[in-house]
């Protein structure tokens, strides 16, 4: 054959060499294989002969065609080829692994037609094998790619819900937790723990945990992939367990026993610092891809992110609630009154708010003045120093709540500054309350003159509800040897000012009556008085002024509430003449009247301030009705007590008074029972005596009587102080003295031992012989201490 | 009823009007709102009608009132029922009878120019 000249287009092209059918059909690029309609190979090319490594004689007339596939490629061709082919008479590209002499598969794509004969019966299979292996690869990584196409997806989706969970959550907490639920997700870790940088302690401590509870804190120190992790701020990856020994030494030992061969370590970021360290665990030595770092440090980044906001977030929180609790401090401190009240206060609002335990005390003073809560809880105190004007009042000791966090000192300091003016003042004010009680104390404390004429028994009640004292007084005095002042008054106002009010007032009051003007120009002189003390403007005063030769009562009201007379033998009356304005009134007449009444023995005044009768839930006229009956049923009561069993009587039943109560009265001529109680003393059996013979003048008592009377008295006293109270120096000694008709009765009682009196001791028996001497009758009584009562006929009275 | 004081001006008259107990705890308030306009007046009507309590603190104030008010030689006339708390309170301390009034039109008559 030579190479053609000219081409002509539809003429074949004639071949260089001869390339005979035969030749053709060896060395085809493909393989071919002829069967038999059961699969038995009649024919096979020298191209599949030499890809599989089988020789001819190996397959021709001894291998069908399913001899020669993989397992896998087998159940494919019996179950789809085969049928198809039969029923189709070809199949195209039919992917089949074959099986190579040598064991080795090799990928292929079959192309098969089955051939009939003239009758169409079956007559044989031709088959072409193409050698898949290059495309097989291919197709595997297009596999492969799409595989990690959709990995990193599911990744970014895994991504996507953490940063979802993370901005749900507001608290620090919150968004830990939320980390470590990524873990499993996002790395397929079997659990993981969220560190979290302390960096006061240097120290990475747990946050949360799935798994990690009771693991070890790690000190940023520390040799090992966690501390490691915290300075260089990039994942690490921990797989087998030599390697978690090694750089994990604080957890290995944990790790290895829950089963964990790795682990990946994730630093949480935020503004280029390493907050915290997320810990995934694995249980089988893990390889971390590429895509898996990459995703780990996202994570770390938003969720430093989340953690670093959320702790604004709880910071500002907390800031917020400490400003409502501190607000609350002040506001709820100024509520009450009273230094206890208020230590006790701010130790119950302490524990509600900060700590397990608070407790006050004063400074200089061991004594806890109030405490709070559990005092066996555990924890490290706190000594809050409540300083004011440099000077430290009390100690506040506030005990943290275990594993909560202790409040900073900023917190700490402004408690402080809120409480220590809370409790001084509280202090200052009780202090000035009782300076006040003891000025008043003191000026209502002078003993009423002691006159047989006349009695004076006053009593004075404190508001309730712990207010300040206030500015009521009482006075009894002579101005001259005849002639008895009584005097009740009212300064406006409480505290202090009104207490020392109250004391110029009275002393004024004594100071002018020593005029001997009168009520009248008294109150007139009191006016001017007050014209120059603003505090004792408008206080209101019931004056009166007792002639006891005469009985004649000359009396004063300027603005106060009328006396009221109980005469001896009729029914109370109130005293409405002698009125006018208070002290100081401008609104008020001051022209000063005053009012003469007559008393007769027996008679009684009272003179009390508004606080008696005047209540919001009564009328005051009722006050005053309720009053004078009150008053007349105690016509007969003992002088004794009685101004405090009317104020008893008529504070009964109400609420606490909230003003002060002051009542004075007075009582014409001697009391129809004396009684006087006097320590067991021997010098104060002089005053006794005194009383008696005053008494028993004043009754026309015979002179003998009363002389007999004195000495069984004396002698009877001094049995008692001498005998009846050896053992004990402050016992008391009890004297009435009572007139039943022409009989005297004397009772001298004591409460200590009676002792018989024995031969050796003449005094005592001479004191016994002496009262035996001097009365009609003597009966000792030593049913719990000693009374000696003692009768004697008198004459007279 | 709620402890309070208003006050109202009637041709020339100031008038204010308290409400409820008037007594150590409400005296500073009504101090504070009924002093520094009464400054001015020529001619003030208080009306206590509505008053249920009238403490030692209420009378001081009510004399204080007056007192500033005569001393500026303005007119005053309290209005107090003729009988009650309030009058036995006020006759109590003696207020002059002639600046009681038993109701708002004769306290207005009694201070009209």
């Amino acid at each position: 054959m030579s190479v053609p000249e000219t081409r002509d287009s539809g003429q074949e092209l004639p071949l260089p060499w001869d390339d005979t059918a035969q030749e053709l059909y060896e060395h085809a690029p493909c393989g071919y294989l002829t069967t038999l309609p059961d699969g038995t190979v009649v024919n096979v090319n020298e191209t599949f002969l030499s890809w599989t490594g089988y020789g001819r004689a190996d397959l021709v007339g001894r291998k069908r065609l399913r001899d020669l596939l993989g397992v896998g490629s087998l159940i494919y061709y019996e179950t789809h080829v085969a049928p198809l082919l039969r029923m189709q008479g070809e199949v195209r590209e039919i992917a089949l692994d074959v099986r190579c002499a040598t064991g080795r598969r090799m990928p292929t794509l079959v192309n098969a037609t089955l051939n009939y004969d003239a009758d169409g019966a079956e007559r044989v299979i031709r088959v072409t094998v193409f050698d898949a292996t290059e495309r097989r690869r291919y197709e595997a990584e297009l596999l492969q790619a799409r595989r990690t196409a959709e990995e990193s997806e599911r990744r970014v989706r895994v991504l996507q819900q953490v940063v979802a969970d993370l901005a749900a959550v507001p608290t620090a907490s919150g968004v830990a937790r939320a980390v470590v639920a990524a873990a499993g997700p996002a790395f397929g870790a079997a659990d993981g723990g969220l560190w979290v940088v302390d960096g006061d302690r240097k120290q990475l401590v747990l946050a949360a945990a799935a798994a990690h509870a009771g693991f070890r804190d790690v000190a940023l120190s520390a040799a090992g992939a966690a501390a490691t992790v915290v300075r260089r701020g990039e994942p690490v990856v921990l797989a087998g367990a030599a390697k978690l020994r090694t750089e994990l030494p604080e957890w290995a030992p944990a790790l290895l026993r829950q089963g964990r061969q790795g682990a990946l370590l994730v630093p949480l970021t935020a503004h280029e610092a390493v907050l915290g360290v997320l810990v995934c665990t694995f249980t089988e030595a893990h390889a971390v891809s590429d895509s898996e770092l990459q995703l780990a440090r996202l994570l770390g980044q938003q969720a430093g992110q989340a953690l670093d906001r959320a702790r604004l977030y709880d910071e500002v929180r907390l800031r917020e609630e400490r400003a409502v609790f501190l607000g609350e401090v002040s506001r709820d401190l100024d509520g009450v009154t009273g230094l206890a009240e208020r230590a006790r206060l701010l130790a119950e609002m302490v524990v509600r708010g900060v700590a397990a335990y608070a407790q006050v005390r004063l400074a200089g003073e061991a004594e806890v003045l109030a405490e709070a809560g559990e005092p066996a809880a555990t924890g490290t105190d706190i000594e809050l120093p409540l300083t004011v004007r440099g000077a430290v009042a009390a100690t506040l000791t506030l005990r943290p709540h275990g594993g909560l966090p202790v409040p900073d000192p900023a917190f700490l300091a402004e408690l402080a500054d809120r409480a220590a003016p809370a409790l001084e003042n509280a202090r200052l004010y009780e202090r000035e309350r009782e300076v006040a009680r003891t000025l008043q104390r003191s000026l209502l404390a002078g003993e009423p003159p002691g006159d047989l004429r006349f009695t004076v028994e006053a009593c004075y009640r404190p508001a309730g509800g712990g207010l300040e004292v206030g500015g009521d007084w009482h006075d009894a005095f002579l101005i001259t040897p005849d002639r008895l002042a009584v005097v009740v008054g009212d300064v406006v106002g409480r505290g202090l000012h009104a207490a020392s009010t109250m004391g110029q007032l009275r002393s004024a009051v004594r100071a002018l009556a020593a005029a001997e003007a009168g009520p009248a120009r008294l109150v007139e002189q009191l006016d001017r008085f007050v014209d120059r003390v603003e505090t004792a403007r408008m206080a209101t005063v019931a004056y009166a002024e007792i002639a006891l030769d005469t009985g004649t009562m000359t009396y004063c009201c300027a603005g106060h509430p009328p006396p009221l007379l109980l005469p001896a033998h009729a029914d109370p009356e109130t005293l409405w003449e002698g009125r006018s304005a208070p002290l100081g009134s401008r609104a008020g007449r001051r022209s000063r009247a005053e009012a003469t009444v007559r008393l007769v023995t027996g008679d009684r005044v009272l003179l009390y301030t508004d606080g008696l009768v005047e209540r919001r839930d009564r009328h005051l006229d009722e006050g005053l009705d309720r009053l004078a009956a009150m008053f007349a049923t105690r016509r007969r009561s003992p002088m004794k007590g009685l101004t405090a069993r009317i104020a008893d009587a008529m504070l009964m039943g109400g609420e606490p008074p909230d003003d002060d109560v002051c009542l004075l009265c007075v009582s014409l001529g001697t009391e129809p029972r004396l009684e006087r109680t006097i320590p067991a003393d021997p010098y104060r059996i002089k005053a006794v005596r005194t009383d008696l013979k005053g008494w028993l003048e004043f009754r026309g008592v015979d002179e003998d009587s009363a002389d007999a009377l004195l000495l069984a008295l004396s002698e009877a006293v001094a049995n008692a102080i001498e005998h009846g109270y050896r053992d004990c120096a402050d016992g008391t000694v009890t004297v009435t003295a009572t007139q039943l008709g022409d009989e005297v009765i004397l009772r001298v009682a004591d409460k200590g031992t009676w002792r018989e009196p024995r031969p050796d001791d003449p005094a005592r028996g001479r004191g016994l012989f002496l009262i035996g001497k001097l009365t009609d009758q003597m009966e000792i009584n030593t049913d719990g201490g000693t009374t000696v009562t003692m009768r004697r006929q008198v004459a007279g009275g | 009823m709620a402890d309070s004081v208003t006050l109202a001006r009637f041709g020339s008259v100031d008038v204010v009007r308290m409400v409820g107990e008037v007594d150590m705890s409400t005296v500073p308030g009504i101090e504070r709102t009924v002093v520094p306009p009464l400054r001015s007046a020529t001619a003030a009507v208080v009306d206590l009608t509505a008053v249920g309590f009238l403490d030692s603190a209420g009378v001081r104030l009510l004399d204080t009132l007056v007192g500033d008010l005569e001393r500026r030689e303005a007119r005053v006339a309290l209005v107090v029922p003729p009988v009650g708390e309030v009058r036995m309170a006020l006759q109590l301390c003696a207020f002059r009878e002639d600046l009681l009034q038993p109701d708002l039109t004769a306290a207005r008559a009694a201070v009209a120019g």
